[in-house]
């Protein structure tokens, strides 16, 4: 037994410290090998330490949920044409103004209207495409067109992250959504910044469960292994790539007991559960995404993804704008649930939460009540981790439709994210082909006016 | 620079015949110069160090050259398309001036006045070299030397042999380094195997290597496995690395290509018969060309296909969307890979600006978009226009049949989408109705007949003209056209006027010419590369300033030159290198060498090295004895009537992906999802040319020796062939042997027979069944071998 083992076996099965196991054994790496996933200072001291990234897929409506327009409702009702041209279709949810800061928000999302006041609203957002496909890779990497690396590898290809028994970047999405696995995909980054998708299923990583049938059998696999490979490497001297295989399966070993624990809910309780809005037992559900994103930020996961649904049966209202409905109530009080918990666990003012969508709709019809794709003019919002709760940013008209005050280009949104971080966006680069890339491309302004 | 040139003499041409008219002059003075110094010299002008985009509005010269789009600012007489007009009219993604938009008036003022010929008095200020460069000093750059041929430094006795051994000993000597001595003849031959094959040695071939004691034993391994059919199947994927092959287009549906998988096998077997190199790239540049000469289909109908088949090359870039409207990233994605696959440039830098570090203007990189603008390309289907046209028909006689049903289905599924999107107008809803309704019956009696032709996914001559420059790589601002032709720094020839076809022949002419100082560099360093893994040029995409100078270039020169010389063969340049002592030295450590060349770029040592992710499966598969060596063929997708593709719902592919015995070169490989283990094991990318696999060591692979299913199954078969042995001894010296080509050491045996022991004990009182515990014990026992560095390293 080594030390990393005594430690291990000092906080198995023990869920009270899981954070501090985390951390004992990210500080334990092989001498000569650089583990790129050792936590990294970022430029400067950041606001906040780790992300949550939840992803709408489809394009959720703007005019429908954070970025109320009666106007339309009027409009509609008249029969009149908006200046600028077009009809005009109303919000089937009325809206109203909430918490202390009086922001309108529209009924769709019911229980996140009660958290206005630790949001900070981009009303003003813009997308360079108006294609699923295009538009979902432009706010995951910034770039429509060619492929680049997700986000999440960015932030994790600059900060590492805290726990080395668990994936930097967990994605959690049921369903694959436009443009695949590319969403979370480290591309040129190393391969290690790549999102790892999990699954609520009974193997939620790939191979994550012990094949061996007995337990004993696999760690006396196990310690042959390390001692054959150990052996090799007193033939094979001074090659940290041996040593930073042997280690792989120590962290590998790990993993196998840790994700587990993250995963075992029945330590949280009916309280908690109950803020999620999921079932003791259930797996299923965007509930059971949002706790499990919780306990991944507790034990030092650095970014994970939410993802509500996939490529089909998602946002993509062409039809009727009502089937915004069940997808709303699918994932309003676990998000809602998510910021209160976060918040008093005192994880909020570290944690940034990230809300998006690849573009909004169409203030007019499609058809009689759906609305098209819109990426003109769109909302998302943040929270925590160092931005101004209470607050908006950036205008539209009074239709949705244009952008009247202080655009929030998808580029601009990223940079903030960066910036949040730690870093400055513009030097947060990787040389590749010749080039220095970067999320932001050759563009995006830090939103300084939201930070806190 | 000739285009430069070109304009800076017309507009001094302009300045001394037409001098402009006082009329003009005093339009000029009272609503053009006004304008621009309130508007645009704050950011264009020549008193700043950095202008903007390098464009120069305070000077008659800086608006006709333009800015690094390498357009001009405007064209005198049509403000249409003057850049200019549309930028301050803010049609297009440029919008000038930033944030602001002009007058009605003064925009009004600006067209009248380019209408008039854009008079301008303005002498000062000459344009800024700022979009141009020193051509002179850009030729200095060492890549663009023509190639030399060195002689070599003399060396001592052992390092005499082969030239590469006294480039490489005077490097080691000059940096004062001490080369490693000669590997064992096991740690050779399991690299010279996996090497050239991507599989390990049988303990048969191991023992027959030893045994030989011939001068020429290693030099009979070599040939042996550069005739095997094999040897295509491992340096075929190199080169499908480079070209970024993918079973599937990429588009938003990322629709299958069923018969891409004939352009993998042409690459294969391309490589197994030595096909020269510069062959090899000219027929997939201009196959279809060159197949279209001297009646080939009639005389010799094999090569025929197989010059269509090359052009899957081309074929095979990326799409995008769900229509055809973004094809102009798919001609980037082409001129990026062929400019980092075959000249080791990032020529796709230039696409919105000239390049910044290498001396590629944009009209550099619109004079070869122009060649691939004037191509066809098969359409594999995209979400709206989901039938597929523009395929080679591989059968001459049926040729006729495919175009039929081509224009048949892909002319439906235009009618359609006009009839959905209200391009075709009906008098009344009910006949707009039967329309489709008839429109969607007769697709589906052409596809219940649809005969399923032999095609190939390649391209054709289209309509052969220049392009116009896209400014900043945007398709709706269009700039002048560039003439078609080639990179200036490399001679910058133009397509003849009385060209007739798209150039592409040119340009495969133009890249394969003994002259061209790229092409054979660039390859021989990916073969180096592919022994060594590392080229002497460390970065094989790009030998342009920002990439690595090469390590010795005089040794790369030198291959260059045997290569040219040996008629472009890739094999004989195996040979030569693995005949070399260089190639032949041990991979050990030398502290004293590892401080001052850490990064073995001298080749002190040989690098080991992890092997790569077909290495891993092919091996598994092969100790196993599962292996099925057979060529695999087309992907078991569904057929191509029945699809239904959209972006919401994707191809993908089945469960398993297609799972296979036969070689990972095999595995169907799509766009938009990676294929999970070659993904795992870092794998090459089917979007992005990839010339250095980056390797990384992850718990996430760690889990999968454990726990993997197809792991577990090749370890259980392994156990197999152990079990066929007789004794307990004779069984372990067989799964060493097998796995790692020795006999185990003493203490290896006694720890095996410890472990095999113990894990029989930790089985009793489990629920496998007594009699299969010795055997799940002997599975254990092989899951630890097959995990280890030693089988997973290269030394």
């Amino acid at each position: 037994m080594n030390r990393r083992h005594m430690v291990r076996s000092l906080f198995l099965g023990s869920s009270m410290f899981p954070a501090l196991l985390g951390e004992l054994l990210a500080k334990e790496s092989a001498p000569g090998v650089a583990n790129p996933l050792a936590p990294k200072a970022p430029h400067f001291a950041g606001t906040a330490k780790r992300v949550i990234f939840i992803y709408l897929s489809g394009g959720m409506s703007h005019v429908d949920s954070f970025d109320p327009k009666p106007k339309l409702s009027e409009y509609q009702r008249e029969g009149k044409t908006r200046e600028g041209g077009g009809k005009a279709l109303g919000s089937p949810w009325p809206s109203k103004p909430h918490g202390q800061s009086g922001i309108e928000v529209t009924d769709l999302f019911p229980n996140i209207a009660e958290c206005v006041d630790d949001l900070c609203i981009v009303r003003s957002m813009r997308g360079d495409h108006n294609d699923h496909f295009q538009a979902t890779l432009g706010i995951h990497t910034g770039s429509v067109t060619f492929k680049r690396p997700s986000v999440g590898s960015w932030v994790t290809y600059g900060l590492g992250t805290e726990n080395q028994n668990l994936p930097c970047y967990v994605v959690l999405a049921p369903d694959l959504p436009y443009a695949g696995s590319q969403v979370w995909s480290s591309d040129f980054l190393p391969g290690v910044f790549s999102g790892t998708r999990m699954s609520s299923g009974p193997e939620p990583v790939p191979d994550l469960n012990r094949r061996a049938p007995v337990a004993a059998m696999q760690k006396d696999e196990l310690s042959l292994l390390e001692r054959f490979n150990r052996k090799h490497q007193r033939q094979h001297p001074g090659d940290p790539m041996l040593e930073a295989r042997i280690k792989s399966y120590e962290t590998a070993f790990g993993m196998q007991m840790t994700m587990p624990q993250v995963l075992d809910l029945s330590k949280e309780t009916d309280a908690t559960l109950a803020l999620y809005g999921t079932e003791r037992g259930s797996t299923a559900g965007f509930g059971w995404q949002c706790l499990v994103a919780r306990r991944m930020m507790e034990r030092g996961v650095r970014f994970v993804e939410l993802i509500d649904v996939g490529s089909s049966k998602n946002w993509d209202a062409h039809g009727d704008i009502h089937t915004h409905a069940p997808l709303a109530r699918a994932i309003d009080q676990p998000i809602a649930g998510l910021l209160a918990d976060l918040k008093s666990r005192g994880l909020l003012q570290d944690t940034l939460v990230a809300f998006t969508t690849e573009f909004g709709r169409s203030p007019g019809p499609e058809g009689e009540m759906g609305r098209g794709h819109y990426n003109r003019a769109y909302s998302s919002w943040l929270a925590g981790g160092g931005v101004k709760g209470g607050v908006v940013y950036g205008k539209t008209d009074e239709f949705g439709a244009k952008i009247a005050e202080k655009e929030c280009h998808v580029h601009d949104f990223h940079a903030t994210i960066l910036h949040c971080l730690g870093f400055d966006h513009t030097k947060l680069t990787f040389r590749h082909a010749g080039r220095d890339y970067r999320l932001t491309d050759v563009a995006g302004n830090v939103v300084q006016e939201i930070l806190a | 620079m000739r285009r430069i040139g070109g304009i800076l003499l017309f507009a001094a041409v302009l300045n001394a015949q037409n001098a402009p008219s006082p009329e003009g002059v005093a339009f000029f003075e009272k609503h053009i110069r006004p304008l621009l110094a309130d508007n645009c010299y704050g950011c264009h002008s020549a008193k700043l160090a950095k202008p903007m985009s390098g464009l120069l509005l305070d000077s008659k010269a800086g608006m006709l050259r333009g800015g690094s789009s390498g357009s001009s600012a405007i064209v005198p007489g049509k403000p249409d398309e003057s850049l200019i007009i549309g930028a301050v009219r803010g049609t297009g993604n440029l919008k000038m001036p930033p944030g602001k938009k002009l007058e009605p008036q003064e925009i009004e003022n600006l067209v009248e006045w380019i209408r008039m010929g854009a008079p301008d008095p303005r002498t000062e200020g000459a344009a800024l070299p700022i979009s141009s460069y020193d051509w002179e000093k850009a030729r200095q750059h060492w890549a663009f030397h023509p190639v030399q041929d060195p002689q070599p430094p003399r060396a001592p006795a052992e390092w005499d042999r082969s030239a590469i051994d006294e480039f490489i000993k005077a490097k080691l000597d000059e940096k004062k380094l001490i080369p490693q001595p000669h590997a064992s003849k096991l740690a050779l031959i399991r690299r010279a195997t996996y090497d050239l094959i991507g599989l390990p040695p049988t303990p048969e071939e191991v023992d027959a290597f030893l045994k030989d004691t011939s001068p020429k034993a290693f030099e009979k391994v070599v040939d042996r496995l550069l005739a095997s059919q094999q040897y295509g199947e491992r340096w075929g994927r190199h080169w499908l690395d480079v070209v970024r092959y993918a079973d599937t287009a990429g588009d938003n549906a990322d629709f299958p290509v069923p018969s891409m998988y004939r352009y993998r096998n042409w690459v294969i077997a391309a490589f197994n018969s030595d096909k020269p190199y510069d062959e090899f790239v000219r027929e997939q540049i201009a196959g279809d060309i060159l197949a279209s000469r001297d009646d080939m289909a009639s005389k010799n109908i094999e090569q025929w296909q197989q010059d269509l088949i090359a052009t899957g090359y081309l074929a095979n870039a990326r799409r995008f969307g769900s229509r055809a409207a973004e094809f102009h990233l798919t001609i980037d994605d082409i001129i990026d890979n062929l400019g980092k696959g075959i000249l080791g440039l990032t020529v796709g830098c230039a696409r919105c600006h000239d390049h910044k570090f290498d001396p590629i203007p944009t009209t550099d990189y619109y004079g070869l978009y122009g060649i691939f603008k004037s191509t066809r390309y098969a359409h594999a289907g995209t979400e709206i226009y989901p039938h597929t046209y523009g395929f080679a028909a591989l059968n001459p006689d049926k040729a006729n049949e495919l175009k039929y049903y081509e224009i048949e289905l892909s002319g439906l599924d235009n009618r359609i989408e006009d009839i959905k999107a209200g391009r075709i107008k009906f008098a009344t809803l009910e006949e707009r109705r039967k329309a489709e309704q008839e429109n969607q019956q007769r697709l589906k009696k052409l596809s219940a007949e649809y005969p399923y032709l032999l095609k190939a996914y390649a391209v054709s001559e289209g309509k052969p003209a220049d392009a116009r420059i896209l400014v900043r790589g945007e398709p709706q601002t269009l700039g002048p056209a560039a003439p078609r032709g080639f990179l200036t720094v490399l001679g910058g020839q133009k397509l003849p006027p009385e060209e007739k076809g798209s150039g592409r022949l040119e340009l495969a002419g133009w890249l394969t010419d003994l002259k061209n100082p790229l092409t054979a560099r660039v390859m021989v360093n990916r073969i180096w590369l592919g022994h060594f893994g590392q080229g002497i040029v460390a970065t094989p995409d790009d030998f342009g300033t920002r990439g690595e100078a090469p390590s010795n270039p005089e040794l790369l020169d030198w291959l260059a030159s045997r290569f040219l010389e040996s008629g472009w063969s890739v094999k004989k340049m195996h040979r030569l290198i693995m005949l070399s002592r260089t190639y032949q030295m041990a991979s050990g450590d030398h502290p004293q060498n590892a401080l001052k060349d850490p990064k073995n770029i001298y080749l002190w040592r040989f690098n080991r090295r992890r092997l790569d992710a077909e290495e891993i499966r092919d091996s598994l598969l092969a100790v196993s004895g599962n292996l099925d060596p057979a060529p695999g063929g087309q992907q078991p997708f569904p057929p191509e009537m029945g699809w239904k593709y959209t972006q919401h719902k994707p191809f993908v592919g089945a469960e398993g992906d297609y799972d296979t015995n036969q070689r990972s070169v095999y595995l169907m490989q799509q766009r938009i999802r990676r294929q999970p283990f070659l993904d795992l094991f870092d794998g090459s990318d089917p979007n992005a040319e990839t010339g250095v696999r980056p390797v990384t060591t992850t718990a996430l692979q760690a889990l999968y020796t454990m726990n993997d299913p197809f792991f577990h199954r090749q370890a259980e078969s392994v156990v197999g062939r152990v079990m066929a042995q007789a004794t307990d001894a004779e069984r372990m010296r067989y799964a060493f042997r097998l796995l790692y080509g020795r006999a185990p050491a003493a203490d290896e045996a006694r720890e095996s027979r410890q472990f095999l022991d113990r894990v029989r004990h930790d089985l009793e009182g489990s629920t496998v069944a007594e009699d299969q515990r010795n055997r799940q014990a002997w599975a254990s026992l092989m899951r630890v071998l097959l995990s280890s560095n030693e089988f997973l390293t290269l030394d």
